[in-house]
């Protein structure tokens, strides 16, 4: 199909191709008729068909020249035919162009349609490829259907298999319903005759029922009548109470009454006996006072006796100093005559011991004078002694060194007397050589005259023998010079020991001289040193300036802040005294007044103490019989409240009271009450309360009334109590 | 200053008032140095190019006032030798510390109206490393670790009027002193040399 249609398409568009340009041809055609030279201008292009023409026109120019009108006419026509040709040629420029737009027009839409059928043959070539695979897919789509149909026959005859089966088993079911069902219907039929039975035996029972009703309303009616007789019970059995409580209210009083009997006849008695008592009174009191002032004049006396016996023992102890005095006295009556005659003995005098005393002390002063002297010429020698010591000392050191030079004097000495003894010797070998060598010259000298004498004839010889000899002379002349140099240098070695040498003679003197001399240094050491010691002590005078004596005066004002600061110290120091004065005192006296008040306690004891503690005993004997009474009394009040409210209150710590019921079961049932800060009294939660929660919340919540609550309980308490009894009594009834 | 009465030219008075003007602040400073008064009592002063402390306590500048009217006074006549401020303690009336500043009259002592022709600057440097001294002085001077005061002694020729407020007073030995003489400056009419004395430790 799409390949026809393609090939359509290609059909149709090859024809308008072919189509196109015999349209064009005959487009052209006409302009061939209309003129030649367009014609052969569109059939052979547009190239140099303009220069042929005009050649024409030019040959038919030359041809008509003959008549001027026709001329003229020929020449209009001419400008015409021109005017024409100049037309039709811009005609044909405009057809041309219009020609050429087509072309470029048709030019394109080859161009495009060219285009648009590759385009389409490449979608064609895509869909037939498509084409293929689709065709693949439905071959291979047409084997699964059969695989599919081959499965479904199969499944088809299994399906059908079961439902067979199915059907068989149906039928049997069927079988099987219609056999239960029979037998249901038989036990349908039984149940329905049960059912009957039973309607039947309920009738029975309901009537039964009836009868019962009515039994127990009559027995209601009695219930009722037993319970009012049992109110009735109670009532008078409380009644009975009462009048017991009352009765016994009546008793109490009636023993009051006979008590107060009792008390008026006896307070009668008492009063008959007043007057007895009160003369018996005055005449205490009398013994009293009687009793009093002998135990006041007995204190008395017993303080004297205590004093007296202090002062005894104050004079036992005089005597016995008494005794020793005067034992001292004597002893000291023999020392003072000892004393005198020592005394006497020194003063040298037997006048009166008046005078004695006297002698000696002056004698005394002498001595001590005489010992201060003695003291002062001691310290004096001392002094001098130990500048003598030292003296000593230096004089002994400076004796040393002497000596010590001495010794080196003498040691000198000996040196330079080896020296001379040296120096002997070598003078007695110069002596010997210039002995010699006067000989030598005198031989010279005889040897010369014998050289004149002999002549020349012994000439060489002689000179022979002069050279030899002067040559041991100059050799001996050398050896002369080695040791004078020798001896010089000996002797420049022993110059200055020699010079001291010298100084040996007078080596004593000058030791004496030098000592004379160190002696004298030593004054004048001494001197100077004196001069120093006096020097320096001007000097520390001079070296503070402020301790020179002043010649003129010193001033200051004498407002000064020295003055002010020296005042105001002492004016503190003076009040800082006073406080101190004023302070001791205090002590003094904050010491004197404790022992004094301890004094005025001993005095007062006996005269006011007693009397204090008589009062003190009545005092607190009144306190005790208050509390006893107070006690009974409570103790009575406590009883009295027990019997008339029936109960036992105790006050806890924390202002918390514990009621306790006459008729309570048992001794832990206890209502706990606390009164707080607004003085109201909260109950409080325990074990027992827990139980009455319905009568607080009636009595307390509800009416807001402690007392009805509590005689609530009372009551309730009381009730239970009285219950067993009761039941009892209605029993035996 | 006061002394310039012409040109570099210090008179008598002049001179007097340079010397009292030297005291006040040496003074000054050695009370502060020594703790004679609390520290808090002085507020410091530049003079000469050195910060100096001046009490501001009443009682003191009173004294010193006075004290300096009458001792140029006597300046001008020539009648002081000496001035020494006397440290004392008061509890144990001891004598702890003498700084004398001993005046000598230079030049022509007869006449009046001498005149001096010392550079007042110079003077004035002078007066300036004698209270640097002064100043530095804390550093050799033993602690005064007790109540002390002072007092102000001239020592004086002895034909003087004394005025009523004034009296005769006894000279305050330091016993086992030792002193140490500081520089001392001169207007080429009194030369003061100060001196201080204390007493030894051991």
């Amino acid at each position: 199909m799409s390949t026809t249609e393609a090939k359509s398409i290609d059909d149709t568009l090859i024809n308008m191709i072919t189509t196109l340009k015999p349209i064009i041809k005959s487009d052209i055609k006409p302009l061939e008729c209309e003129t030649t030279l367009k014609r052969r201008a569109s059939s052979t292009g547009m190239f140099d068909y303009i220069t042929p023409a005009k050649k024409t026109k030019q040959d038919l120019t030359v041809e008509y020249i003959g008549s001027p009108r026709e001329a003229r006419r020929l020449r209009a026509d001419l400008i015409e035919a021109r005017n024409n040709v100049l037309s039709l040629e811009n005609r044909i420029k405009h057809m041309h162009t219009v020609r050429q737009e087509t072309q470029i027009m048709f030019d394109a839409e080859l161009r495009s349609l060219q285009h648009q059928h590759e385009y389409d043959r490449k979608s064609i070539t895509d869909l037939e490829e498509q084409l293929q695979t689709i065709r693949k897919r439905e071959s291979d789509l047409k084997i699964e259907s059969m695989e599919l149909k081959t499965k479904y026959d199969t499944l088809k005859i299994d399906s059908d298999k079961r439902v067979e089966e199915l059907e068989k088993q149906l039928a049997n079911f069927k079988a099987n319903s219609v056999i239960e069902y029979d037998t249901k219907n038989e036990l349908i039929t039984n149940l329905k005759s049960k059912v009957l039975e039973l309607e039947t035996t309920l009738k029975t029972v309901e009537e039964d029922c009836v009868a019962h009703k009515k039994l127990s309303s009559e027995l209601e009616k009695r219930l009722s009548t037993k319970n009012e007789v049992e109110r009735n019970l109670e009532l008078k059995d409380q009644a009975w109470q009462r009048v017991r409580l009352e009765l016994k209210d009546l008793e109490y009083i009636r023993d009051n009454y006979i008590e107060y009997q009792q008390q008026i006849k006896t307070h009668q008695h008492k009063l008959l006996a007043y007057d007895e008592l009160e003369k018996e009174n005055q005449q205490l009191k009398e013994e009293m006072k009687r009793l009093r002032d002998a135990v006041h004049n007995k204190l008395l006396l017993e303080e004297e006796v205590y004093d007296l016996r202090n002062r005894l023992t104050n004079y036992k102890e005089q005597e016995k100093k008494l005794s020793a005095l005067q034992v001292a006295q004597v002893q000291s009556d023999l020392y003072l005559n000892e004393w005198r005659s020592v005394a006497r003995g020194i003063c040298e005098t037997t006048g009166s011991d008046a005078t004695l005393p006297h002698l000696l002390r002056s004698v005394v002063e002498h001595l001590q004078q005489q010992e201060l002297t003695l003291t002062e010429m001691k310290v004096q020698l001392e002094s001098q002694l130990s500048v003598s010591t030292h003296e000593a000392k230096v004089a002994r050191s400076e004796l040393e060194k002497c000596q010590n030079l001495i010794s080196d004097y003498q040691a000198s000495d000996q040196h330079k007397q080896c020296l001379i003894r040296r120096m002997q010797k070598k003078l007695l070998l110069v002596s010997r050589e210039r002995d010699s060598y006067r000989l030598q010259l005198d031989s010279y000298e005889r040897d010369l005259t014998m050289t004149v004498n002999t002549g020349s004839a012994a000439q060489g010889g002689i000179q022979q023998s002069q050279r030899d000899r002067i040559e041991n002379l100059e050799r001996i002349v050398e050896g002369y010079r080695d040791m004078v140099s020798k001896l010089e240098a000996d002797l420049q070695k022993n110059e200055p020991t020699t010079n001291h040498a010298e100084n040996i003679p007078i080596r004593t003197e000058q030791m004496s001289r030098l000592q004379d001399e160190i002696d004298r240094l030593k004054m004048d050491n001494d001197h100077l040193r004196e001069q120093r010691d006096n020097l320096e002590i001007q000097l520390e005078k001079l070296s503070s300036p402020g301790n020179d004596t002043n010649s003129g005066r010193i001033v200051h004002l004498a407002m000064n802040p020295l003055a002010e600061h020296i005042q105001q110290h002492d004016n503190e120091l003076e009040l800082l005294k006073e406080t101190n004065e004023r302070l001791k005192r205090k002590i003094k006296h904050l010491e004197e007044g404790l022992e004094g008040s301890k004094l005025m306690d001993i005095s007062t004891n006996p005269k006011d103490i007693n009397t204090l503690k008589e009062q003190l005993k009545s005092s607190e004997s009144q306190m005790q019989r208050l509390k006893e009474y107070f006690k009974s009394s409570m103790q009575e009040f406590r009883n009295v409240v027990y019997m008339l409210l029936g109960y036992k209150i105790d006050k806890n710590s924390n202002s918390q009271y514990k009621l306790t019921s006459m008729y309570a079961e048992q001794q832990e049932d206890q209502i706990c009450f606390q009164l707080n800060s607004e003085g109201a009294l909260n109950l409080l939660e325990n074990e027992f309360s827990t139980t009455l929660e319905d009568m607080v919340d009636l009595h307390l919540r509800h009416q807001k009334s402690i007392p009805v609550f509590l005689s609530a309980i009372t009551m309730d308490l009381f009730n239970n109590r009285t219950m067993a009894t009761k039941t009892f009594e209605i029993d035996d009834d | 200053m006061a002394a310039q009465k012409s040109k570099s030219a210090i008179t008598v008075r002049g001179s007097a008032e340079i010397v009292c003007e030297y005291l006040d602040f040496g003074i000054n400073s050695i009370l502060f140095q020594r703790g004679l008064y609390p520290p808090e009592d002085f507020k410091t002063v530049e003079n000469y190019g050195l910060p100096i402390y001046m009490s501001q306590n009443n009682k003191i500048k009173e004294f010193l006032s006075s004290t300096f009217c009458q001792l140029k006074d006597w300046l001008v006549k020539r009648l002081v030798d000496k001035i020494a401020l006397i440290v004392t303690n008061v509890k144990s009336r001891e004598v702890m510390e003498r700084w004398d500043f001993i005046v000598q009259y230079e030049g022509d002592v007869t006449n009046p109206n001498q005149t001096s022709d010392k550079p007042l600057k110079q003077i004035q440097n002078e007066i300036r490393d004698v209270l640097k001294q002064i100043a530095s002085s804390v550093a050799y001077l033993p602690l005064l670790d007790c109540l002390c005061s002072f007092d102000i002694q001239l020592y004086t020729k002895k034909d003087i009027d004394l005025p009523s407020e004034w009296a005769d007073t006894h000279p305050a030995d330091i016993k086992n002193a030792q002193f140490v003489r500081l520089r001392s400056f001169s207007t080429n009419i009194h030369k003061m040399e100060t001196l201080v004395t204390y007493k030894s430790e051991d």
